[in-house]
């Protein structure tokens, strides 16, 4: 607490001094931590890695885009639509791919979601396929640069808030109990999937929180937001940060963004830098990534 | 619209030309998880680099195919030696997600090294002057390439099928994929085994992407949407296995040959739906194993 406290303060009086471009790229941050988190509370709390994050960030931003274009909804009225929807589609998915584990489950999430993003890519009548569904007027305070800021954290620090919470409840025990040794939190009278859906169905509601923000930040929405290489994103950000510290995939998910912004302003070979960099770190500090020396691997 | 035999014919032919270079992009795929127990995303790398690499080799002249692709199958396999010693080797013993990150480390730098060496604009090359006119297969006209590419496979499946079950190395192969400690003790040299096994895979993803350039232009992007195919081939025909993967690539490039007759726009949907059915049904693959207990 005694960290996070100034930490926050400096975040809220941060856009009073700095120009537009910075506070957008922070904006684009704080979305991918959201993403990044939620992805993190199926990869620690249990235990499984998704490839598949992707559909729920992709369905939360399609839910906020269409609500707007299509009926004519107020952005900001869209949100609560965009979180249900994303649990729904999580709910959907998550009860056939929660009863496999390790590489089925990250192969079985992958499937869906590029089924998804199959689907996108190609209705044109509906989603607009590839063309996307550019100029999505946003109203309201997330108009502009700063409000979109302010919305953005907000969501964040509600949503870290909310799993910080989740990870000390009973719940989040019951989580690591199945997570840790299936049989036995089965024997005492817990049900390994019904947790596990749970657990997965909330981090879809949270991920699609995080496109509905995408939507505002991009005024459109694209087939790109499910593809498989966007929940690569979410991985990445929440491996690199420490997927085992609540705001681990935060931390990771802000230096994955500013060093974008950073390297993509001096040479357009962002993937290969940010290659260069996942390899050196995987093969020389292994330890920087994950804060693993803590944790207890549970897949292993 | 009656029914066309000819038409019908010339699908499931198209359907097989698919399928020869998805096999053989996923079979090292399934090769390489077996043995190493590495899930490769940037397999589908190798495979565009191999591509690549041929319209290098022979400079845009498609007179120079045969050669030229015994090069780059060659040149895969002493890259694919190299990135195992360098970069796999030391992490073996992590959890996954570290060898996922690292091999996704290695799709994002091929991709664009790619562009840095040959540019991102497409490249394409026409198939040999022997082979561009078509053929005619029961009154419909069929590209005279893609038997050479039907023919590759069945000869590539052959190939490993016979190293596989009547060698020496084969049957280590097949024993490393079982129990690696075991294997070592027996004083089989397992880390140059698996080095092998790998550069093996390699050379088959290069060779793979070489033999499509005849047919199809190359990008840098084309590996992103290959290493989806190649698992979509190995999940549903079985995971470290050869013929799940001859029979997972037949599935998938007959279900897009005829899924483009029956709803066009979502013929792709149907492979994903194919590859989620299989999973719930049998989540090991349908010729996979079920999944042995690791040391």
């Amino acid at each position: 607490m005694r960290v996070w406290l100034p930490a926050l303060l400096v975040l809220l009086l941060l856009p009073l001094f700095l120009p537009r471009y910075p506070v957008e790229v922070l904006t684009q941050g704080f979305i991918l931590a959201l993403f990044a988190s939620a992805f993190n509370l199926v990869f620690f709390q249990l235990g499984l890695l998704s490839f598949g994050h992707a559909a729920f960030f992709g369905v939360g931003a399609y839910t906020a885009a269409l609500l707007v274009t299509k009926a004519g909804w107020p952005y900001l009225l869209t949100l609560p639509a965009a979180i249900v929807i994303a649990a729904l589609f999580a709910l959907g998915i998550g009860f056939f791919s929660v009863r496999t584990s390790r590489i089925y489950f990250t192969m079985l999430t992958l499937a869906f979601a590029q089924l998804l993003w199959a689907i996108v890519h190609k209705w044109y009548a509906f989603t607009g396929g590839d063309n996307g569904i550019p100029g999505i007027p946003v109203g309201g305070f997330a108009a502009s640069a700063t409000g979109l800021y302010y919305l953005a954290l907000f969501l964040l620090g509600t949503g870290l808030y909310f799993l910080y919470r989740l990870d000390r409840s009973p719940f989040g025990y019951a989580l690591r109990a199945v997570r840790d040794n299936e049989a036995r939190a089965e024997a005492i009278g817990l049900s390994p999937f019904g947790l596990r859906l749970s657990g997965f169905v909330i981090s879809g509601a949270l991920a699609g929180a995080a496109g509905f923000l995408q939507v505002a930040w991009q005024r459109s929405a694209f087939p790109d937001f499910l593809y498989w290489t966007k929940s690569a994103e979410a991985i990445i950000a929440a491996i690199l940060g420490g997927s085992a510290h609540l705001l681990g995939p935060t931390i990771g998910a802000l230096a994955f963004v500013e060093l974008g912004a950073f390297v993509q302003a001096r040479t357009e070979y962002w993937p290969l830098v940010l290659g260069l960099v996942l390899l050196f770190l995987v093969l020389f500090f292994p330890r920087g990534l994950a804060g693993l020396s803590g944790r207890r691997d549970a897949r292993g | 619209m009656g029914f066309d035999l000819g038409f019908f014919v010339q699908q499931f032919l198209t359907g097989l030309a698919t399928a020869s270079t998805l096999f053989l992009l996923a079979v090292g795929l399934s090769l390489i998880f077996g043995a190493l127990g590495i899930v490769n995303f940037a397999h589908g790398s190798f495979y565009m680099l191999g591509a690549y690499l041929l319209f290098w080799v022979v400079r845009g002249n498609p007179e120079g195919l045969w050669w030229g692709m015994a090069v780059v199958a060659a040149i895969g396999l002493v890259l694919g030696a190299l990135v195992e010693r360098i970069f796999l080797r030391p992490v073996y013993p992590r959890p996954e997600h570290h060898q996922i990150l690292l091999t996704y480390a290695l799709l994002l730098v091929i991709e664009d090294g790619v562009k840095i060496l040959f540019g991102s604009a497409y490249k394409s090359l026409g198939p040999p002057s022997a082979l561009s006119m078509p053929v005619w297969i029961l009154g419909a006209p069929f590209p005279a390439y893609y038997l050479v590419q039907i023919l590759l496979a069945a000869a590539v499946a052959m190939l490993l099928w016979l190293l596989l079950k009547r060698t020496r190395v084969g049957l280590w192969i097949r024993a490393v994929t079982q129990d690696r400690e075991m294997l070592e003790a027996l004083g089989v040299p397992v880390p140059r085994l698996l080095t092998g096994v790998f550069a093996l895979g390699i050379a088959l993803a290069a060779l793979g992407g070489a033999a499509t350039l005849p047919m199809q232009t190359v990008s840098p992007g084309v590996a992103v949407e290959a290493v989806i195919s190649a698992f979509i081939v190995v999940v549903v025909g079985g995971l470290g296995s050869i013929w799940g993967s001859l029979l997972g690539a037949f599935l998938i490039g007959e279900i897009q040959a005829f899924g483009v007759m029956i709803w066009p726009e979502f013929s792709i949907a149907f492979v994903y739906l194919l590859m989620a059915v299989v999973l719930l049904v049998r989540p090991f693959g349908l010729l996979g194993r079920p999944p042995a207990v690791r040391t």
